[in-house]
């Protein structure tokens, strides 16, 4: 079968969580033919990584760098796309029940238009730009908190212009298309719903829109500007997940997002992440000293102060004891990593704190530690706590995303930014052996019934069979 | 139905919850407190999930929700949030205003394209015999367009970020359009059977003008004064002191001096480029800043040009007492253009009607242009009366229709510079080119030519760019 791989932003051009399962789910599935379309931002990006050879094509959509080739339209076709625009901007300014059902329709034509004609072209004419300013700017409600002005027109139309060059290129050839994102990222897997009729699976292992509204409080846009594109993303996303014939979460916490943005419960069926136990086989021994390990990229998402304040209550506690971190901060961050030591000396466990940097073998951080922590405010489903389980490590982990569901009762699941209940649960498991290794050994008993490789793909080789087919299945409520 | 519509979100569902909870009294459920804390993020929201997602990514999930608000989930909760606290974006920090630009540059610039001119008057005993003016002008012509297109390669390189992309292109484009310059100048010099001196004195123009470009894009433009320190102090001197034959040779080492050191400079600054193959795209874009340049000189010089303008038999004291300070306002022109660009850049950020955003720009197009002139005349009229003082020139009423020729060409190239910054490129270059096909065509006419070719020029030049230039989407 041939299957259309859509992704923005990760495989096969990043390393990360979804890029990792992403390879798993190629490697694992050889007598499928992969056809992968990434949204890029430049174009320029080289792949890291190795691709197997049922990868049949891969196919790289730049969002942010030259767009593609082809002139402005000529008078006929600057003519057509007028009033495609003015549907795209009425429809985003639509507070009523119809406006979804429009957003879709005119969506589709714009990638009619953008098969024919240079889209990017269309978006840069001045009638585009005048029509934009009437219908935008000059209808905007007095009552509104803030008025766009002509700059934010330019702004809105450029962000518009770029987040759709994926309708400018071919549909892909596939017998079903899995987009691994929601958002821009549906759109290629749209195109070829709507030119060859295949249906179409979503795979979430964050929420698109929820990082979209989190991106939007830093970002540099007007408040008019901002709320116009979330709004198209929000379009977008609900689009995304109706026109989807299955939408497979990583956890079931997302598919709260899910339905509240109208996908049908009877689409939703949870596939969790999974780890090769042979990877991962089970550890015999302890580490001498009291350790807490944690393994991840050291960037302000995964929290590490309220780690670092927790440990230094542990310290407190058990003077011996020391907290091993695992990772490197991603260019750019490091800021961040800095601020780390600075605390961690400033709370008196500098030299109880080591940095470990990368590793070679991710093994080595897990059999580091009597415990493994995971300190997030946001997470999908987090291949550190699965690994760990699958290594029988008990691990204590914040209250977000997926992790709840994924430890359940093997470890101790914690409020997020609260370093004193993640020290009282550390304390508990550094202090208990027994505990420790019940914990553990149920911790790897669950990870090998549940979470593991040959699952997740056993599952999508099933769900890709018989969405093809048209057998979509019903499953009750997404629970998995 | 569908929670996934815009409306169902902003009309939020009224659960039973939400009934039990006592709207009109505050603080006890704990919820005011939460948008206190919350206030940035619900004073911009533009909806109650951009809420929602702030209330997860802070930790909270529906099972806290329940316990501590007693609302269903994270999205009612949010839902309430939003109706309780108006929305009341603050402005995001405004970039930083990338037209913003004091006196001094500018006013250095056109010092820079002025002060050369000291030279000319000091080397007058160099450019004796048959065919000086000649090898001059194709020394001129040649380099002027030359710099303006290793220019526009130069910049282009820079805006793309290759610092060693751009030092090589300059180091090489010098040294080749050197080659270019020094090979017109000689074929020029052999037909007019020119004396040494005369062509040595072109080259180095030309060298002078290549070199200065170089300086120029990588923005050392301080550099270029210690480089016009030796040829204009001890031409100034010279001058002063009645041109003693005696200091006649060391003047020339002199005058000779700023053209070396220019290269000295240039080639230093450009040492450590990478090799980076010169594109086709590359060279074919900067085909018409040469042309312009080109042109530009043509309309420049041509006036001036004794026997073939409409100077008559000698040089034209008029003609050359405007050209100079031309070359001045050209630093009032780059500033006034900063000035355009950066009232244009606030207008756009403070109108949301294309009308209104039409009839302003097109006023401060005017306004730029009357600015512009205004400084220019201010200049002439500063330039002649310092020349008059000197007792160097005896200026007549007649020059005047050639002096207002020179300010409406002043004003016309002005609005090239602009419209060219703006991405009209094309039409300006004709433009020029058509104006100055009549100001030939029509030499025989003497002063009259000029005056109609050039007022024709600003005339058409200021009604495009008002059309051009008052679309918004142009300033984007």
């Amino acid at each position: 079968m041939k299957i259309a791989m859509m992704t923005e932003g990760t495989y096969p051009h990043q390393f990360g969580g979804v890029s990792v399962w992403c390879d798993q789910l190629v490697r694992g599935m050889p007598e499928h033919d992969f056809h992968v379309v990434a949204l890029v931002a430049t174009g320029v990006e080289r792949p890291a990584w190795e691709l197997p050879a049922n990868v049949a094509s891969v196919v790289s959509v730049p969002l942010w760098g030259r767009g593609p080739a082809g002139r402005k339209p000529g008078r006929t076709g600057r003519r057509r796309f007028i009033p495609l625009l003015a549907e795209l901007v009425d429809a985003l300014m639509d507070d009523s029940p119809s406006a979804p059902a429009r957003f879709g329709l005119v969506l589709r034509k714009l990638f009619e238009y953008a098969q024919e004609e240079s889209l990017s072209g269309a978006f840069a004419t001045e009638e585009a730009f005048d029509e934009f300013a009437r219908r935008w700017c000059e209808r905007s409600p007095d009552g509104a908190p803030s008025r766009p002005s002509l700059h934010d027109v330019l702004t809105a139309l450029q962000l518009l212009d770029h987040s759709l060059r994926a309708l400018s290129h071919p549909p892909a050839p596939a017998d079903v298309v899995h987009a691994v994102t929601n958002g821009l990222g549906v759109l290629p897997a749209l195109t070829v719903k709507w030119r060859h009729g295949r249906p179409l699976i979503v795979t979430e292992h964050g929420i698109y829109l929820r990082e979209q509204y989190l991106h939007a409080r830093k970002g540099p846009y007007r408040w008019p500007v901002k709320a116009l594109y979330l709004r198209f993303l929000h379009h977008l996303c609900a689009l995304g997940y109706r026109e989807a014939a299955l939408i497979t979460p990583g956890n079931v916490y997302n598919t709260r997002w899910e339905r509240r943005l109208g996908a049908r419960p009877e689409s939703v069926k949870t596939v969790y992440n999974g780890v090769n136990p042979a990877d991962f086989p089970a550890f015999d021994t302890e580490p001498e000293a009291p350790t807490i390990s944690w393994v991840g990229r050291i960037d302000p998402i995964k929290d590490l102060e309220t780690l670092i304040r927790a440990f230094a209550l542990v310290h407190q506690a058990l003077p011996d004891a020391r907290l091993r971190l695992f990772g490197s901060p991603p260019g750019g961050r490091e800021g961040y990593l800095r601020q780390c030591r600075d605390l961690a000396a400033e709370l008196g466990v500098g030299g109880a704190t080591t940095f470990e940097g990368r590793v070679e073998n991710i093994r080595d951080a897990y059999e580091a530690g009597h415990v493994v922590v995971l300190s997030s405010l946001s997470e999908g489903f987090p291949y550190s706590v699965i690994e760990a389980m699958t290594c029988g490590r008990p691990c204590v982990a914040t209250d977000v995303g997926g992790v709840r569901e994924a430890i359940d009762d093997t470890g101790i699941v914690v409020p997020p930014r609260n370093p004193e209940a993640l020290s009282d649960a550390c304390l508990i498991l550094l202090r208990d052996t027994e505990l420790r290794k019940r914990l553990g050994a149920t911790a790897r008993s669950r990870a090998l019934q549940f979470f593991t490789v040959d699952q997740a793909i056993e599952t999508f080789d099933d769900l890709y069979v018989r969405v093809a087919a048209g057998l979509v299945p019903g499953f009750p409520d997404g629970d998995g | 139905m569908s929670a996934g519509t815009l409306s169902g979100l902003q009309q939020p569902v009224v659960t039973g919850a939400l009934l039990d909870t006592p709207h009109a009294a505050p603080a006890p459920d704990g919820v005011d407190e939460l948008c206190e804390q919350l206030a940035e993020v619900c004073g911009s929201a533009t909806d109650p999930l951009e809420i929602a997602a702030s209330l997860e990514f802070d930790g909270l999930n529906d099972q806290a929700v329940q316990a501590k608000y007693g609302f269903p989930d994270v999205f009612a909760l949010a839902e309430e949030m939003h109706r309780r606290v108006p929305v009341r974006p603050v402005e995001p920090e405004s970039p930083p205003d990338p037209w913003r630009q004091g006196f001094g540059r500018p006013a250095l610039h056109g010092l820079l394209y002025s002060l050369p001119a000291v030279c000319f008057p000091a080397a007058t005993g160099l450019l004796g015999g048959p065919g000086a003016i000649t090898v001059l002008l194709v020394s001129m012509l040649a380099s002027w367009s030359g710099s303006q297109g290793l220019a526009h390669l130069g910049y282009l390189r820079l805006g793309r970020g290759e610092d060693a992309g751009t030092k090589q292109v300059l180091r090489w484009g010098m040294l080749v359009l050197l080659a270019g310059v020094a090979g017109a100048v000689w074929v020029a010099g052999t037909i007019t059977s020119a004396r040494t001196p005369a062509m040595a004195f072109a080259v180095g123009q030309g060298l002078y003008l290549l070199s200065a470009t170089v300086l120029m894009v990588l923005r050392a433009e301080r550099l270029l004064l210690v480089v016009l320190a030796p040829g204009c102090l001890a031409g100034t001197g010279f001058l002063l002191l009645g041109k003693p034959s005696g200091l006649a040779l060391a003047t020339a080492c002199a005058l000779a001096a700023t053209p070396l050191l220019g290269a000295a400079f240039a080639l230093w600054l450009t040492r450590g480029g990478a090799r980076l193959a010169l594109s086709g795209n590359e060279v074919l874009a900067a085909v018409p800043s040469a042309a312009f340049g080109l042109l530009a000189a043509l309309l420049i010089a041509f006036p001036v040009v004794p026997g073939w303008g409409a100077g008559g038999s000698g040089v034209n004291p008029g003609a050359l007492l405007a050209a100079i300070p031309l070359s001045l306002s050209m630093g009032v022109a780059e500033w006034t253009l900063y000035w355009y660009r950066r009232r244009c850049a606030r207008l756009l950020r403070g109108t949301g009607r294309v009308g209104e955003f039409r009839r302003r720009s097109a006023l401060i197009l005017l306004a730029a242009l009357a600015q512009y002139l205004t400084a220019t005349v201010v200049l002439v009229a500063a330039v002649v009366a310092g020349a008059v003082a000197l007792d160097l020139v005896d200026p007549q009423w007649t020059s005047a229709p050639q002096v207002v020729a020179y300010l409406a060409l002043g004003g016309a190239m002005f609005l090239a510079l602009l419209l060219q910054t703006m991405g009209c490129r094309l039409v300006p270059l004709v433009a020029c080119g058509v104006a100055f096909a009549a100001e030939f065509a029509a030499r025989g006419l003497g002063v009259p030519a000029q005056l109609a070719a050039t007022g024709g020029l600003l005339l058409f030049l200021t009604l495009y760019a008002a059309a051009v230039l008052c679309k918004a989407i142009r300033h984007g």
